[in-house]
């Protein structure tokens, strides 16, 4: 599997027309899909998968599953994990229908709850058995939604990691410090949602609209090309006044950038920029250039930059990196990574050809292993990796009633802090 | 011809190790010959996390002390801290053995052990047992030899920590060759150099806020009724500003320093500070407010941590605490922190000084620990009743050590 996936990272056999579809897991999950803007893109399918029949009959998605009738009766599962993953078990079929077939999937999921946790990882081993690219959005509970839900949300993340090309943590603590003064906690989840649907809708336009420079789905294989490993998404928008400046400004503090688990370096990132007829080849090479200093991986750089004739004086900044620290390197998967490499590059040792291919890099027999341990260790401190902590990321945890005292104080308490 | 020997006072805190060498003539003279500071490394939340780098700079902090004052360590006292230090109250009771119901020194004896019977687990090692008052069927007693009574009481604040995470810290300094001759948990050594008897009598809370941990102690009567440690100092205020800010450590480190403020008020919001203030790019303006508001709540998060264990063990009593709350530690140099620890505690509170007779360049907030240390060095914990060693306590230690 992981040999064919790698296959078609060769460039000429990209579709033309990618497959996708978004598929909302679990209710929070259902309603982040119910409120995308997708309008632009018609071939986009968008589908939920719940456990909660009532919920999922007020949603407006046109494909809907109810999973695991036989063991809720279309009643949720009330906040228990083991009822959910019973739930989503017992129609993995129906799962793998839906998705048949697909070049791309991103998945959507609150984290925390009974049914969103376990059932995205189920779709998400059932995505992985497909060809298709899997990215997945996931939201971690405010802490005060209780220690409970961090909890579940936590072991989940862990699990789900492995088995996407891509997951994208958002955690809503984070997010609420980007809503208004007086977000109330019904605006505070949606805010979450509007987080999604700015990353979803763009991209979805850099793989599906004609642009200045053209990416498609083979770019975005070619950056989330192994399973594993920590994905960051961030946003920045603008408009009027210098507002390329802005925007990068804007990138630059965007709050999932400074998470505390945040990968120091990205091995690979893809940038795409969204503009108006205004925004010049110059312009977007100074962009290039700004975001290629500031994440200091030259190379690793795919970037897009799209047109849309109804824009002006308006910008949108997009990245989507990815760090493979942790990548599930083992004995039996690493043989064929190196098999592709004298495919690939056709030559036994690193050369400058080979490090510039957009495949996996040739990797020395010796530094494998070592790869490897480190690895390892890496997927041991996973464990009760928490992405608000900093500092502290690596101690272990400060629990006292119920808290993770490493977290900020203002983020648990919900202190918005205003930089503008 | 006076006996006279060097101590080294250490301190492995989280932000930096602490050392102060001090000469100890005869029984009674103490002179401090010389001191050094070394950035901390391998050490988090007042914990030994990288075993290797935190020997290299505690030894290299302890060879600089002997440079500069041209001298060889005889001894090391070390303080510990951390929140594996747990501690407990036990009472010991004694049924009076005599006819004449007399009490004598074998009834003192016997209820001292009781209250020292409870063992801990392997993985647990008694660090002090700390005797309070003693009580004669109830009444309390400030010396109950051959007073008359059926039933004699005794409590004892114990404090045990963590066997590996004791036994980590000794095996820095028996790494450089020396020996520690007893160990103090910093709350007590900080206590015991700020805080003037009648202080003690009438009841005081210090409070050691430091990188990694806040160590506090409360005297009530005169007796240490309780220590405790919360786990978060100022690193934790860096921390979150440079989460909050999104900015990296250092320019958050230099936020706090410069316009920290323990508490937020509403002007700190028409206020603007920069991050850098020399027109480089990258340079950003921020509204004072959000720097306050994010200390704020993680300054006053920590002492209602504090008011909660006192509360629980139903201690916080102003009456109780007339002397009022010292503060100490190298984040107690935040302004305003004494207003944030008196809006929480709701006891009078203040940043202690040092006593008059510490030379100026060590009278820091950051020395006190270290100073306590040597305090105990030369008093050498004679004051029984407020801070005495349980018996073999660094032979099982030691042993501990040998066994590996």
């Amino acid at each position: 599997m992981q040999l064919d996936s790698l296959l078609d990272l060769k460039p000429d056999d990209a579709p033309t027309e990618p497959k996708i579809k978004i598929i909302g897991v679990g209710g929070a999950g259902t309603n982040a899909v119910d409120a995308l803007d997708l309008k632009d893109f018609p071939a986009v399918q968008l589908a939920a998968i719940n456990t909660d029949a009532q919920s999922l009959s007020n949603s407006s998605i046109p494909e809907k599953l109810i999973i695991g009738r036989s063991v809720t009766r279309g009643l949720g599962a009330g906040g228990e994990v083991e009822i959910g993953r019973a739930a989503a078990e017992a129609d993995r079929a129906a799962i793998e229908q839906m998705l048949a077939g697909q070049d791309l999937v991103i998945l959507i999921v609150g984290l925390g709850g009974g049914t969103g946790s376990p059932a995205a990882a189920i779709v998400a081993q059932v995505a992985a058995k497909t060809n298709a690219l899997v990215l997945a959005f996931a939201t971690l509970p405010f802490s005060f939604e209780g220690a409970r839900r961090k909890r579940i949300a936590e072991e989940s993340i862990g699990e789900l990691r492995q088995l996407v090309h891509g997951l994208i943590p958002l955690p809503n603590d984070v997010l609420l410090q980007e809503g208004e003064e007086d977000t109330s906690v019904l605006n505070a989840f949606a805010v979450a949602d509007r987080w999604i649907g700015r990353g979803v809708h763009s991209l979805c336009a850099m793989l599906l609209q004609a642009g200045l420079i053209n990416q498609d789905l083979s770019s975005l294989r070619s950056v989330f090309h192994t399973h594993g490993g920590r994905a960051v998404f961030a946003i920045g928008t603008a408009s009027g006044g210098d507002y390329v400046k802005q925007a990068l400004e804007e990138l630059f503090i965007c709050p999932l950038l400074h998470l505390g688990d945040r990968p120091s370096k990205f091995d690979r990132i893809i940038v795409n920029v969204i503009g108006g007829e205004d925004l010049g080849i110059s312009k977007v090479n100074a962009i290039m250039t700004m975001v290629s200093q500031r994440f200091d991986s030259r190379e690793d750089i795919v970037f897009g930059a799209i047109i849309d004739p109804r824009l002006s004086e308006s910008l949108e900044i997009c990245i989507l990196g990815k760090a493979d620290m942790e990548r599930r390197v083992s004995a039996v998967q690493a043989a064929p990574a190196k098999e592709v490499k004298t495919f690939d590059g056709g030559l036994g040792f690193e050369t400058e050809i080979s490090r510039d291919s957009k495949g996996p890099r040739p990797v020395h027999k010796t530094k494998l292993s070592k790869k490897e341990a480190e690895a390892n260790q890496d997927e041991f401190l996973f464990v009760d990796d928490n992405a608000e902590r900093g500092y502290f990321t690596k101690t272990d945890r400060n629990d006292y009633a119920g808290e993770d005292l490493d977290v900020p104080t203002f983020m648990r308490r919900g202190i918005k802090i205003k930089l503008k | 011809m006076s006996y006279s020997r060097v101590v080294a006072a250490v301190e492995i805190g989280t932000s930096k190790v602490v050392v102060l060498l001090g000469e100890i003539v005869g029984d009674s003279g103490l002179n401090i010959i010389g001191h050094s500071v070394c950035s901390s490394k391998g050490i988090k939340k007042g914990i030994i996390t990288d075993l290797d780098l935190a020997s290299d700079c505690v030894h290299a902090a302890i060879l600089t002390a002997e440079k500069n004052a041209q001298t060889r360590v005889d001894e090391v006292f070390l303080s510990q801290t951390g929140s594996h230090l747990q501690g407990n109250f036990n009472v010991g009771t004694a049924n009076v053995s005599s006819a004449d119901g007399i009490i004598r020194r074998i009834d003192l004896d016997q209820a001292k052990q009781d209250a020292k019977r409870r063992t801990l687990p392997n993985s647990r090692t008694y660090i002090h047992h700390i005797q309070n008052p003693f009580s004669i069927d109830g009444r309390q007693v400030e010396n109950p030899m051959s007073k008359e009574g059926s039933r004699l009481q005794v409590g004892y604040w114990s404090v045990h920590g963590d066997s590996e995470m004791v036994s980590d810290s000794l095996r820095v300094i028996r790494g450089i060759d020396l020996d520690v001759s007893d160990m103090i948990i910093s709350s007590i050594a900080s206590g015991a150099v700020l805080l003037e008897e009648s202080e003690k009598e009438n009841g005081a809370l210090v409070i050691d806020m430091g990188g990694g941990t806040t160590d506090y102690v409360l005297y009530r009567k005169g007796y240490i009724v309780k220590t405790g440690v919360v786990p978060v100092g100022g690193d934790h205020i860096t921390n979150d500003l440079s989460i909050g800010l999104r900015i990296a450590r250092k320019g958050a480190e230099e936020f706090k320093i410069k316009h920290g403020r323990a508490y937020y008020q509403t002007t700190d919001r028409d206020e603007k500070v920069w991050l850098f203030g020399d027109f480089t790019i990258g340079d950003r303006e921020y509204s004072l407010a959000t720097i306050t508001r994010i200390i704020e709540a993680r300054v006053s998060e920590i002492f209602e941590i504090i008011r909660d264990q006192l509360k629980e063990s139903n201690l916080l009593l102003p009456e109780d605490i007339a002397s009022g709350v010292y503060l100490t530690g190298g984040s107690s140099r935040l302004t305003g922190i004494a207003e944030a620890a008196q809006r929480v505690l709701g006891v009078d509170s203040r940043v202690a000084e040092c006593p008059d007779d510490v030379a100026p360049e060590l009278s820091q907030p950051e020395y006190s620990t270290a100073l306590g240390l040597l305090h105990y060095a030369l008093t050498g914990q004679e004051d029984a009743r407020k801070a005495a060693k349980p018996v073999g306590l660094l032979s099982r230690i030691g042993s501990l050590l040998n066994f590996d």
